[in-house]
C-alpha cells in the first residue's frame, strides 16, 4: 500500500502542469490543503536528503517536479540542442510592463516604451505569456492584456508577488483574493494566498 | 563519484547590435554613457548627441522613425528655450512650460529605466529556468473539461486568418483534369503498405491537398479498412491519420515468409 507521500510524488511526476495544493487535497481525499503542502514538504526533504537530481519547485500556484540546474549540461546533450528559445529584450520589457500594470492596454505599453508594441504583444500572445483580459473603457476601446499562468511557470514564479518590488508607478497589482475552498477554510496559509490567483477562471 | 559537466567551458559569443529599441532607449543610453543624473537632464548635451545618433540609425519603417523624431522634436523645442548662450556648468534655466516638459521627459525616462531593469530581471530568471527541465508532456488523458480560461476570440480570429492566408497562397493552381479513382488510390495505398508498416494520410494525399484528391483518398482508406486490408487511427482531433497494414496483410505476410 503506497504512502500518501508516494502518491503525491506520482502525481507530480505524471502531471505536465503545476499541481495545486488544493488539487492534491482533492485527489488524496485529504482534510486540508495544508496537509497536502506538508506532504510536498516531506517529499522535498526526501529529495534533498538523498541529493536527488530532481526537485519539487513551486510555480504558477502549484508544484512541479523539475530537474536540478546542476544536471542541465547532460540534458542539453540529450536534447542535442544548446539552448532553448528565449524571449527578446523588447518582449521581456513588454512582459514586465504587462506583469506589473495588468491589465494594461497597448496605448499604456506604447507610452512607456516609446515605441509601437503591437508586434511584440502578438508574439507574447502566441507564446501564451499574455492574454486579453478585456477592453478598456477609453477611446478606441483598446484591448487590455494580462499575464497567464504559463508566464508564471516559464519564469519559475509562485505568483505575481514573486516579482521584485519597485517604487513608483509600476506597482504590483493586488493579488486577487479568492474565497478559500471549504476544505481549508480554517487553515488558509497566508503565504499562499496569491497561489490561488492564477487559477481563477 | 561526480561527473565533470560536459562543455563546462562554453565559449560565449557576444553579438553587439547597435540598435535601440526606441527613442527612450537611446536617450537612456546617452544618459548612462554620460553618467547623467536623470533628475538634471542637460538638454543641450543630450539633444546634440541624440540628433547625432539619429543620423546614424537606419530606420526599418516609417513608424519607428516617427517615434524617434517625436522625441527629437521635443528635445529641440526644449533646447530652443535655452538659446541664450550660457556659461559652461551654469545651470540651465527653463521657463515654466519648458520645465514641465523636462519633468515629464524625466519621469518617462525613469519609468523606462525601471522597465528595462525589470526586463533584465526577467531575462535572468528565464535563463535560470532554462537549466531546469520538466517532463515535456504528461501521458495523462486530457481532462474532460476544456479549460476555457486561456482561449479567446482573438485566438480564434487568428486561426481563421491563418487559414484564409493559407488558402489564398495557393489560390492559382492548375485544374486537375481527372482525379484518381478510388480503386487506383486503394491499389496505391496497398502497394505502399507492402513496403512499410505504416504511413501518414497526409503523405498519401501529397502536398497539393486538392479537395477531390482528399475525398478519393479518404474513401479509398475507408474501403480498405472495411475490407480489413488496412487499419487507420487518429490519435488527436484533426490530427494526421496513421494508416497501418490490416491484420490479414500481416498474416499473409507472415505466411509467405
Amino acid at each position: 500500500m503506497p504512502e500518501p507521500i508516494d502518491v503525491v510524488e506520482a502525481l507530480l511526476f505524471a502531471s505536465d502542469v503545476p499541481v495545486e495544493a488544493d488539487r492534491i487535497r482533492e485527489v488524496l481525499d485529504l482534510s486540508s490543503a495544508d496537509e497536502a503542502r506538508a506532504l510536498v514538504g516531506g517529499l522535498r526533504e526526501r529529495y534533498a536528503a538523498r541529493d536527488s537530481a530532481l526537485e519539487i519547485v513551486e510555480a504558477g500556484g502549484g508544484y512541479r517536479m523539475l530537474t536540478r540546474p546542476e544536471v542541465a549540461p547532460w540534458l542539453v546533450r540529450l536534447a542535442r540542442s544548446r539552448t532553448r528559445a528565449r524571449l527578446s529584450r523588447p518582449a521581456l520589457e513588454t512582459l514586465a510592463i504587462v506583469a506589473y500594470r495588468q491589465p494594461a492596454s497597448r496605448p499604456d505599453i506604447d507610452a512607456i516604451r516609446g515605441v509601437n508594441s503591437e508586434g511584440v504583444l502578438d508574439n507574447l500572445m502566441e507564446k501564451r505569456m499574455v492574454r486579453i483580459a478585456g477592453r478598456k473603457e477609453a477611446p478606441g476601446r483598446p484591448f487590455l492584456y494580462e499575464t497567464t499562468r504559463e508566464f508564471l511557470v516559464a519564469f519559475g514564479l509562485r505568483d505575481l508577488g514573486d516579482l521584485p518590488q519597485v517604487e513608483g508607478e509600476l506597482a504590483v497589482p493586488d493579488a486577487v483574493v479568492v474565497a478559500p475552498t471549504d476544505g481549508d477554510a480554517s487553515q488558509q496559509d497566508p503565504g499562499a494566498g496569491g497561489a490561488d490567483e492564477p487559477a481563477r477562471g | 563519484m561526480t561527473l565533470l559537466a560536459p562543455d563546462a567551458a562554453t565559449p560565449t559569443l557576444t553579438i553587439r547590435v547597435e540598435e535601440f529599441e526606441g527613442p527612450l532607449d537611446l536617450l537612456l543610453h546617452l544618459c548612462r554613457t554620460n553618467a547623467i543624473d536623470l533628475a538634471r537632464l542637460p538638454i543641450r548635451t543630450v539633444t546634440d548627441q541624440y540628433l547625432a545618433h539619429l543620423e546614424a540609425i537606419q530606420f526599418q519603417d516609417v513608424e519607428s522613425a516617427g517615434a524617434f523624431l517625436v522625441l527629437a522634436a521635443t528635445l529641440i523645442y526644449l533646447k530652443s528655450k535655452l538659446l541664450l548662450p550660457a556659461d559652461e556648468g551654469a545651470p540651465e534655466e527653463l521657463d515654466e512650460e519648458g520645465e514641465a516638459l523636462r519633468l515629464e521627459l524625466e519621469a518617462r525616462l525613469r519609468e523606462y529605466a525601471r522597465v528595462k531593469a525589470l526586463g533584465g530581471w526577467l531575462a535572468a530568471r528565464e535563463a535560470e529556468q532554462a537549466l531546469r527541465w520538466a517532463r515535456p508532456r504528461g501521458e495523462l488523458p486530457a481532462a474532460e473539461e476544456i479549460p476555457l480560461e486561456d482561449l479567446s476570440v482573438d485566438l480564434l480570429a487568428r486561426a481563421f486568418d491563418r487559414l484564409v492566408t493559407e488558402q489564398r497562397r495557393r489560390a492559382p493552381r492548375a485544374v486537375e483534369p481527372e482525379p484518381p479513382s478510388v480503386l487506383e488510390r486503394m491499389a496505391e495505398i496497398v502497394s505502399l503498405l507492402r513496403s512499410t508498416w505504416s504511413l501518414l494520410f497526409s503523405t498519401v494525399v501529397g502536398t497539393e491537398r486538392e479537395r477531390a484528391e482528399l475525398v478519393v483518398t479518404f474513401l479509398a482508406l475507408l474501403e480498405l479498412v472495411r475490407l480489413g486490408r488496412a487499419r487507420a487511427q487518429q490519435t488527436e482531433l484533426f490530427g494526421d491519420i496513421v494508416i497501418e497494414r490490416g491484420r490479414e496483410e500481416v498474416l499473409t505476410d507472415a505466411g509467405t515468409d
